[in-house]
């Protein structure tokens, strides 16, 4: 008894604040606004909207998913090597490096997304880096650059999506690895296993864990940015939340924003789903 | 008569640093201060604080002249002479937006905490037909008849009972002669392949659209749908095919400044202040056309201070103010004498001689307003540019 009444504060917070909003955005979805400058609306059953946001936005939807699949696998390239660092060469620095990780989250979002417009633009310093290598026209190539630009291109809105999530892949999976017995890794040496092979066979399925959570903690988040692409992107990089925001607060269609918002809700659920099947949230070392 | 002079504009360095700072992260903390002084949030205007005595001002950011050493800004100057306190908030950016936010409020009949608002012509228009603003007390200011005669009766507001002209402005192009390496002539170079990715328009459906259609040779204070077509189709094909760098508010400023954009879409005043710092910028009206609007003061249904709005309009409509604060923004003065006095000051000479600030005969051969939209029509066009400009 006493440990679910424990839990109602809780609870109610969840129902209010969350959930029943949630249910209210279903009527919202299937309704028709009452005027043309008002965000009143009247039900109507109206299940066209929903084959109307996804004939216009199906592109954006699969933009948004891929934008943030890329941003993710990104991240985890950079998230694993420096994880590992942290746990198994940190040593007693190891408080410190996790504060570093964690501490460009301390500023805005908006603050980092307007700082990147200076460091991605065409006179920056990574796009001079890029030049004095001699890889414009290597990246020019392969799509990373667009006429040798990176501002505004669906690079520079991935750069700022990876930076964004960064943190929730490192942490969970560095909570994940203070769980491997660095004895194990002696033993895989002992055995001659060599630093990938180590990798592979040791820490990697032992990671596993921290790999769901952090997915599921940066998955998410970067399918509905908004600032990223509206700030890095051009208008060929809009993501999901963009349209989204359009539809609401420009052509006051706020139930084809809800039905929009709901589709997008439904497939992040997917993902969920199809994420933690198989693997019970116990083992998710959330941080 | 006290010196007038252009505004060392400390709040637009304070930005753009903000803007284009690198390393922000590092100055992450001190950022979010700055940030988190929130929409009450302007240098120098000694706003602050709560209070039932206070006169709330909504305008869109670098919009008058601030407080510089020993130049107080209009702001606290108004207060120091009438003794009426001022919160001058700076949150109207897009001004759908800030009708997004303020519509629930006015739909159910409450006031807002905004005792007058700042907002460009097309949408003044929209706020007189829905009823939701109240008569300015023009009989309380008798510097209204100052008033240009241009600017009288508008199409939104044809009886002048309701709205009073802020400031006036051009669209039309700006750019980088360094960054073109040439002199534009018109909005066909925007499409020029040389400047691909390095061209940026407006989100203001009215001025990029105006513009296009003027170029196209289309009547824009008559606007049809039909006649839209060409243009929006032309624009389309711009963004997909990457011509188009970005859909931009102010923020094209940044992007010029920083050499991102080789031209753009752009408002004349802003485009003349930030000559003042970088000189290779050029302002184009271009000889298709150019979009002439207006900023109005509104009063939203429900104030409480009609006789301090009474005040500030006629403050602001003293010929001698309003050229302080066109010295500044370097906009279209609604207010007549302003440019005699520019003219009395050497500082402040050359802007009387500016025909962006001022149009001559000739510049007004090439200025139109974009005529209105019927609400549906209004609809269908801004479901249109959203696909171009968000999809």
């Amino acid at each position: 008894m006493w440990p679910w009444l424990l839990l109602t504060p809780g609870l109610l917070w969840l129902l209010g604040l969350y959930v029943l909003p949630l249910l209210g955005l279903v009527p919202l979805s299937l309704s028709e606004p009452l005027s043309r400058f008002g965000l009143d609306t009247v039900f109507r059953g109206r299940v066209a909207n929903y084959t109307e946001v996804l004939q216009a936005y199906g592109p954006i939807l699969v933009r948004s998913f891929s934008f943030a699949t890329i941003a993710t696998a990104a991240g985890l390239v950079l998230a694993y090597p420096l994880a590992f660092a942290i746990r198994f060469r940190g040593g007693r620095w190891q408080p410190l490096l996790i504060g570093l990780v964690v501490l460009p989250s301390l500023s805005s979002f908006l603050v980092r997304a307007i700082a990147w417009t200076s460091l991605l633009g065409d006179n920056g310093p990574v796009l001079a880096l890029v030049q004095s290598l001699g890889l414009t026209d290597g990246l020019n190539g392969l799509g990373v650059l667009r006429d040798g630009r990176l501002l505004n291109t669906p690079a520079a809105v991935i750069i700022g999506l990876t930076n964004n999530l960064l943190p929730f892949l490192v942490l969970p999976l560095v909570v994940a690895m203070q769980r491997i017995d660095p004895r194990l890794l002696e033993a895989a040496a002992d055995l001659h296993a060599g630093p990938l092979r180590s990798f592979a066979r040791v820490v990697w399925p032992l990671s596993l864990p921290g790999l769901g959570a952090g997915l599921l903690l940066s998955l998410i988040p970067a399918a509905g940015d908004v600032v990223n692409p509206r700030f890095l992107g051009g208008p060929n990089d809009r993501m999901i939340a963009n349209a989204i925001e359009n539809l609401l607060l420009v052509q006051l269609q706020a139930p084809r924003a809800a039905a929009l918002t709901l589709v997008l809700m439904a497939l992040i659920t997917v993902a969920v789903v199809l994420q933690l099947r198989g693997r019970g949230l116990q083992e998710l070392p959330l941080p | 008569m006290k010196e007038i002079r252009p505004h060392p504009r400390g709040r637009r360095s304070f930005l753009r640093r903000l803007a284009l700072g690198a390393g922000a992260a590092a100055l992450g903390p001190a950022l979010l201060q700055a940030c988190g002084r929130g929409p009450g949030g302007r240098e120098g205007a000694d706003g602050g604080g709560a209070g039932g005595g206070e006169l709330v001002i909504s305008n869109f950011p670098l919009y008058i002249d601030v407080n510089a050493p020993g130049a107080p800004g209009s702001v606290s100057r108004f207060q120091k002479d009438t003794g009426i306190r001022v919160r001058y908030v700076e949150d109207v950016n897009d001004v759908r937006q800030f009708f997004a936010r303020l519509q629930p409020q006015l739909a159910a009949g409450r006031p807002l905490a905004q005792d007058l608002i700042v907002l460009t012509g097309w949408m003044a228009g929209r706020l007189i037909r829905l009823g939701w603003v109240e008569p300015l007390p023009l009989a309380e200011v008798p510097n209204a008849r100052y008033l240009v005669p241009s600017l009288r009766k508008p199409s939104w507001d044809p009886e002048q009972r309701y709205s009073l002209p802020w400031q006036s402005g051009i669209a039309g192009i700006a750019y980088n002669i360094k960054a073109t390496g040439r002199e534009l002539r018109g909005v066909e170079d925007l499409f020029d392949p040389a400047l691909k990715g390095r061209v940026s328009a407006l989100l203001e459906m009215r001025d990029t659209m105006g513009l296009l259609m003027l170029a196209n040779g289309q009547d824009i204070t008559r606007p049809t749908w039909a006649a839209a077509q060409p243009s929006f189709k032309r624009l389309e094909q711009a963004r997909k095919d990457g011509q188009i760098r970005r859909f931009t508010g102010n923020d094209y400023q940044n992007d010029l400044l920083a050499g991102n954009l080789a031209a753009c879409i752009g408002w004349s005043g802003d485009v003349a202040q930030l000559a003042m710092e970088k000189p290779d910028l050029r302002f184009l009206v271009p000889d298709s056309g150019g979009v002439l609007w207006a900023d109005v003061m509104l009063m939203p249904k429900g104030t409480r201070h009609r006789q301090e709005v009474a005040r500030w309009l006629n403050w602001v409509y003293e010929p001698v103010e309003a050229a302080r604060i066109a010295a500044a923004v370097q906009y279209i003065s609604p207010v007549e004498g302003v440019r005699e006095v520019l003219a009395k000051d050497p500082a402040t000479a050359p802007l009387a001689a500016n025909p962006l600030m001022f149009p001559d005969a000739a510049m007004q051969k090439k200025l139109h307003v974009f005529g209105p939209l019927s609400d549906q029509e209004e609809a269908r066009w801004e479901e249109r540019f959203a696909q171009i400009t968000d999809g």
